[in-house]
């Protein structure tokens, strides 16, 4: 009986097609309070040769992948075929845009939900999952929203901006043209990102939000660097599938990160393992309701098509009118967005406090709250 | 209309039919050569989508909703293992709902004990629970702190009613200010009651009445006698209620006059009591509430009879038969409708020394309602460890006694639902069980648990019990 917690991996003598069976996860438990043995001095034989085994396989397989001999000729001939595709798609899409204002979108809210679908569906043929993604959501906001017909001209037109953009590729720099991919949700793989860089720490988790649409779970986790950068790190993951663990907000965390290109703040990953190093007491100098507008100001100056900008904010009050409210002692207010009121005013009983959060369409999705020199999550 | 409401218009009637409007000049935008309507149109959406996001300004704070902070909080806070307790309890109870309901309580009871508060954040659920569970919201104080009553107050405020409601409530809130006086000084809400008598409806009448069961006195014979006159029925009915409590009252010595030479005690060597029915109701008997002819059909005599023996003093079947209580009742053995008035009679005026002597002729949750709590213990116990009854008969006797119950009842009835057919007992009593044994008889449970046993809800049973006792135990531990 044995386990490997890294991976994780189980194995066990016993018969039972239970997987994980309860064996391990007895071990699991004693190991999770600190009375399992640990690998080292008194490690059984056969738990020892296991290890060893798994080790080695692992080292083969990544040698077989890395020593796999790149073809260029075939990865031009990939990427060509890809962009070509692309190309075609976009095509489409800016035809199916100029229809759409074209027929009125008073029009376009009386179309059934197959109908928004099948648009969805023909961008993902063409390799534009991001746009689809938008697509789709789009179908279920115009029925949802009061202001869905200001909502759906502002995004027809960051559509269409994108299929601008991307007709000019040849003229954005790396950094833009990276945000149009990411917009287009042509994703990067993660081994290019693994080797460009490593921003030690410690970083400051500012927040996470998890959310979860039916078909795939997200979870944003926000970090802080020592010199005051801000990255996002996303986990995705398939319905019935784990997310990665989360990160608690105001943890500090030993790690390495690496950054995806684009312009700040940046997706990142995580490159090595994470050490927890305590909690902070504070998040750190924020700024007022006016200086997080400016921030999102300069954002879409940046990337037009990033929607969500984190910001932190200093001695704000919450105000459970509607759906919530933040003061700031300039009296400006933003609207709060998904907030768990009840929470909030519990925390911080009316008195002024700093929150961080993502600025989203002029509204605030509050994810972290400080208390009494305590980072909480509301 | 501004340039951004005349693109939305065009783009929902569609280019076709309204073409989009001039970009304002200030925008710098010069539209490429060539372009179709859409097209301009999509161009000046982009445009717009990146003026709008990019001038975002703060808004002006809302005037409302705003209140004054919650003050600082007096009581240190639950820490450490009992804060944890608590969230368990609340976001994932490891014990069925009804014992988390119980267990929340007793946490709030132990930090009233200790002199702690609830964690802010646990708050808002704590809050909810509170609103479905009204045994939560009983014992929510002292223990919510500053905090948790400024949560109720933003959460419920004072708010004006709107004005079509206040006649309404103007009523409901007299009754419930006369209900409160009635409680702190019955004398004086009679004194307030004879006064307004007059001025009442008769729902109000009957209303304010019927508050007098709580504390009935004999200086309240006189309203009642009074309200015996009543226009309304409903006002008669509850006097009429409440002056069976009296057995001293005039009334109760009209009833007495009518019962006695209805009962006849004969016999030479075997004594028996005869008892005849009352004969057809005069003008006064009506007026005591002796039941009238129905309209058709025959009148039941028998009822007649039960509403006598409930308005009449018991003690004149004694004063009948010349024995004591317990050979009087001896004789009505065979007669179940008049022991049930007699028990209702009992029931009525908390009368301990004639529940003794009909608890020796039968069981009825009653009368053990009117001996004191410690008897009623002991003869719960006698009774569950001798009876030969069906188990399921306790249940009704064993509901909503006093928590916990005494060592020895909890034994017997543990061997009760241990034995044949108690797993029928033992889900009967589902609810009240697990917290009403006390903690020594966890050990038993245990025990009983441990013994391989097929009867599910016999199971279930003692499991909720034992859990319920361990996780207490962790709760005292906790606060300690």
């Amino acid at each position: 009986m044995s386990v490997d917690v890294v991976a994780p991996a189980y194995r066990c003598s016993c018969p039972s097609r239970k997987f994980p069976c309860k064996h391990a996860l007895a071990l699991l438990l004693l190991w999770s309070r600190g009375e399992a043995a640990e690998s080292g001095a008194d490690t059984a034989d056969f738990a020892q040769e296991w290890a060893d085994q798994r080790a080695d396989r692992a080292t083969a397989k990544e040698r077989r992948q890395t020593e796999q001999p790149a073809d260029p000729e075939a990865q031009a001939k990939r990427l060509a075929t890809r962009l070509a595709l692309m190309d075609a798609g976009v095509d489409d899409f800016s035809r199916w845009l100029t229809d759409l204002v074209g027929t009125g979108l008073a029009a376009a809210r009386n179309q059934p939900y197959p109908w928004w679908d099948g648009v969805a569906a023909r961008l993902v043929d063409s390799q534009l999952p991001g746009l689809a993604e938008q697509v789709r959501d789009m179908a279920s906001r115009i029925h949802g929203r009061t202001d869905w017909a200001d909502h759906l001209l502002f995004n027809a037109g960051r559509w269409w901006a994108l299929t601008k953009a991307w007709s000019a590729r040849d003229t954005l720099s790396a950094e833009e043209f990276a945000d149009v991919k990411a917009a287009l949700g042509w994703a990067t793989a993660s081994a290019d990102v693994q080797d460009t860089e490593r921003l030690t720490g410690p970083w400051l988790v500012l927040g996470a939000h998890r959310s979860d649409d039916g078909r795939l779970q997200q979870q944003r986790t926000w970090l802080q660097g020592p010199d005051g950068t801000v990255v996002v790190v996303l986990d995705f993951a398939g319905q019935g599938q784990g997310l990665a663990a989360p990160q608690l907000a105001g943890a500090l965390l030993d790690v390495t990160v690496a950054r995806y290109p684009g312009s700040a703040p940046q997706r990142a990953m995580f490159t090595g393992p994470i050490t927890p190093r305590g909690a902070a007491t504070s998040l750190g100098p924020g700024g007022s309701i006016g200086q997080a507008l400016e921030r999102e100001s300069a954002a879409v100056a940046r990337s037009p098509w990033r929607t969500r900008i984190p910001v932190l904010l200093d001695g704000v009050i919450v105000n459970p009118d509607g759906n919530g409210w933040l003061h700031d002692p300039n009296g400006d207010a933003l609207p709060l967005v998904d907030a768990p009121l009840d929470s909030l005013l519990a925390l911080t009983g009316g008195h002024t406090t700093d929150i961080f959060g993502e600025l989203e369409d002029g509204r605030l999705r509050p994810l972290t709250v400080v208390v009494d020199s305590m980072v909480v999550t509301p | 209309m501004t340039w951004f409401d005349d693109l939305r218009t065009s783009a929902l009637v569609g280019t076709g039919r309204h073409a989009a409007p001039l970009p304002p000049a200030e925008l710098g935008y010069l539209a490429p050569d060539g372009l179709s309507r859409e097209e301009y149109l999509l161009d000046q959406a982009a445009l717009a989508d990146v003026v709008t996001r990019a001038t975002r300004t703060a808004s002006a704070a809302p005037g409302t909703g705003l209140s004054s902070p919650a003050p600082v909080d007096t009581e240190p806070q639950a820490s450490g293992e009992a804060a944890r307790l608590l969230e368990l309890l609340l976001t994932q109870p490891p014990v069925n709902l009804e014992l988390r309901t119980q267990l929340v309580v007793d946490w709030l009871g132990f930090a009233e004990e200790s002199r702690r508060r609830v964690p802010h954040r646990l708050l808002p659920s704590l809050l909810t629970l509170a609103e479905s569970k009204s045994a939560v919201l009983r014992s929510l104080e002292p223990a919510i702190g500053t905090r948790g009553r400024w949560m109720q107050e933003i959460k419920s405020p004072p708010s004006l009613e709107p004005a079509t409601q206040k006649t309404d409530r103007r009523g409901s809130d007299a009754a419930a200010e006369y209900d409160r006086l009635r409680g702190r000084d019955p004398s004086a809400a009679r004194v307030q009651l004879r006064a307004s008598w007059t001025s009442l409806s008769a729902r109000e009448r009957a209303g304010a009445l019927a508050l007098f069961a709580g504390n009935l006195h004999d200086d309240d014979e006189a309203l009642l006698e009074k309200a015996l006159d009543d226009k309304a029925k409903g006002v008669r009915d509850v006097a009429l209620r409440l002056l069976d409590q009296l057995p001293g009252s005039a009334r109760a010595a009209r009833m007495a006059a009518r019962l006695k030479p209805l009962l006849q005690f004969k016999g030479l060597l075997s004594k028996r009591l005869e008892i005849d029915l009352p004969p057809d109701p005069d003008k006064e008997a009506l007026r005591d509430g002796t039941p009238a002819d129905p309209r058709k059909g025959e009148p039941d005599r028998m009822a007649r009879l039960e509403a006598i023996i409930k308005g009449a003093p018991l003690d004149v079947w004694t004063s009948v038969t010349g024995r004591n209580r317990s050979a009087t009742v001896a004789l009505l053995q065979e007669e179940p409708r008049i022991l049930d008035a007699m028990v209702a009679a009992t029931a009525a005026r908390n009368d301990a020394e004639w529940a003794r002597a009909l608890l020796t002729v039968l069981t009825d949750r009653r009368l053990l309602d009117c001996l004191p709590p410690e008897e009623r213990a002991h003869w719960l116990e006698r009774h569950v460890r001798e009876s030969n009854d069906e188990p399921l008969t306790l249940a009704p006797l064993l509901y909503d006694l006093p928590q916990p119950w005494s060592m020895p009842l909890a034994d017997t009835v543990l061997t009760v639902i241990s034995g044949k057919d108690g797993g029928r007992l033992a889900a009967m009593l589902a609810e009240d069980l697990p917290t009403a044994l006390p903690p020594e008889a966890t050990e038993r449970c245990r025990q009983l648990l441990a013994e391989t046993d097929k009867d599910a809800a016999r199971r279930r049973v003692l499991r909720d019990a034992v859990q319920y006792q361990s996780f207490k135990q962790s709760l005292t531990e906790a606060f300690r």
